[in-house]
């Protein structure tokens, strides 16, 4: 322990403010060192000097004194404005005590936290699937479809009964196939009737106009090849029980 | 109230005495006293009747100070660099010499001696009347006591 150890601890020491180990230390640096001793005998001789300085009597007219200042003071408060006395008596030194203080401290606190909790509720009311967005599967986006003019629509309407036609025609040449696969088990009559009957109405077909008429005739013709492929009695309704 | 007042009076006006001096030390007194009576009914009791006193004292004692000092323009240190009294050599007596370098301290290293060491107020009391830490108040005194012995010179104690 060295003297810049000890010189700021000597007050505490002769002060009886150092316990165990600490006062050992100390005690034990001051048998060594005659200059922190010396410090020690001169603050110790001080804190003596100091308790041991005389007690100090008040004046004897000081009482009567007092006693004059109170009464002056009770005078000048009865002199003093109503106001002036209720303005005193809510000054903060009256009324901000650290109790108050400590008070509204803590009513601040349990409303901040009643607000927050409050707000917190609100926030629970929302249905989470109108905060959290589901997770889509990736949907590719259909490539943008190019802008019809007015003159591209009136083109597609004319063209739509052509259409019509056509696929009416794959699906008629579609029976007829289907039909000459069944024929096999047919008998000659039937065979000569079938396509004699599609002859007819084929025939139909080209006499008839474009659009509905065209589609008309096709419509016939297909039903007849149905009939007939599945051997309907209708399509062979004059062979009936020779099939 | 006028048994408060004699229980009081020599502590209270030995603190002013020995923190404002002989001259203004009635007056400072009288000062507490007044501001004790008038605010005794609003003494909440959240320290010892006496701490709460000595508290006033202490803070009379430093505001007299404080105005003097705006009226005198003098400061701590050029207190404190007064230099010794001629009366120091005709009165040989170490009580004197105390008075003396206790009136030469600063206000704020006089109130810790007059409270701890002359009053004899524990660390704990002291911090409460100059509203400080306990860890405070024991440095400023080690500090004030530091400066009394360099104001004294050798004392020549023989205490150890």
């Amino acid at each position: 322990m060295t003297c810049d150890d000890v010189r700021p601890q000597l007050t505490a020491y002769l002060d009886g403010e150092l316990e165990g180990d600490r006062g050992s230390a100390v005690r034990g640096h001051l048998r060594g060192c005659e200059a922190c001793r010396t410090t020690a005998n001169d603050e110790a001789a001080l804190r003596d000097g100091l308790r041991a300085l005389p007690t100090l009597d008040a004046p004897s007219g000081m009482w009567a004194k007092i006693q004059t200042q109170l009464a002056n003071a009770e005078i000048a408060d009865s002199e003093q404005p109503r106001w002036r006395r209720v303005l005193a008596r809510w000054s903060p030194q009256h009324w901000v005590t650290p109790r108050l203080a400590l008070a509204s401290g803590a009513v601040a606190v349990i409303f901040c936290a009643w607000a927050w909790r409050a707000a917190r509720r609100d926030h629970d009311l929302v249905p989470r699937s109108a905060l959290v967005l589901p997770q889509l599967p990736q949907v590719p986006v259909p490539a943008p479809t190019p802008t019809l003019t007015t003159g591209d629509v009136a083109t597609e309407i004319a063209a739509l009964p052509k259409a019509t036609s056509d696929s009416y025609a794959a699906a008629a040449a579609e029976l007829e196939q289907l039909a000459t696969q069944a024929r096999t088990s047919w008998s000659a009559l039937q065979q000569k009737q079938f396509d004699a009957k599609v002859a007819e109405l084929q025939h139909d077909i080209t006499t008839s106009g474009e659009g509905r008429p065209r589609q008309r005739a096709y419509r016939v013709l297909i039903r007849y090849l149905e009939r007939a492929t599945t051997r309907d009695e209708v399509a062979f309704a004059d062979t009936r029980g020779t099939p | 109230m006028e048994m408060l007042y004699h229980q009081f009076k020599r502590r209270v006006f030995g603190m002013a005495h020995r923190i404002v001096g002989p001259n203004d030390a009635e007056e400072v007194a009288q000062e507490v006293f007044v501001r004790v009576f008038r605010g005794l009914a609003a003494f909440r009791g959240d320290s010892a009747l006496s701490t709460w006193i000595y508290r006033l004292t202490v803070n009379a004692s430093l505001s007299h100070l404080a105005r003097r000092g705006r009226r005198q323009e003098v400061g701590d240190e050029t207190l404190a660099d007064v230099p010794a009294a001629p009366e120091v050599s005709r009165d040989p007596g170490l009580a004197a010499r105390i008075e003396r370098a206790l009136a030469a301290l600063p206000p704020g290293y006089r109130s810790i001696l007059v409270l701890h060491d002359i009053e004899g107020l524990s660390h704990e009391e002291c911090a409460t009347i100059l509203d400080c830490r306990v860890g405070t108040c024991k440095s400023q005194l080690h500090k004030a006591r530091g400066r009394m012995r360099e104001l004294l010179g050798p004392i020549g104690g023989t205490s150890q």
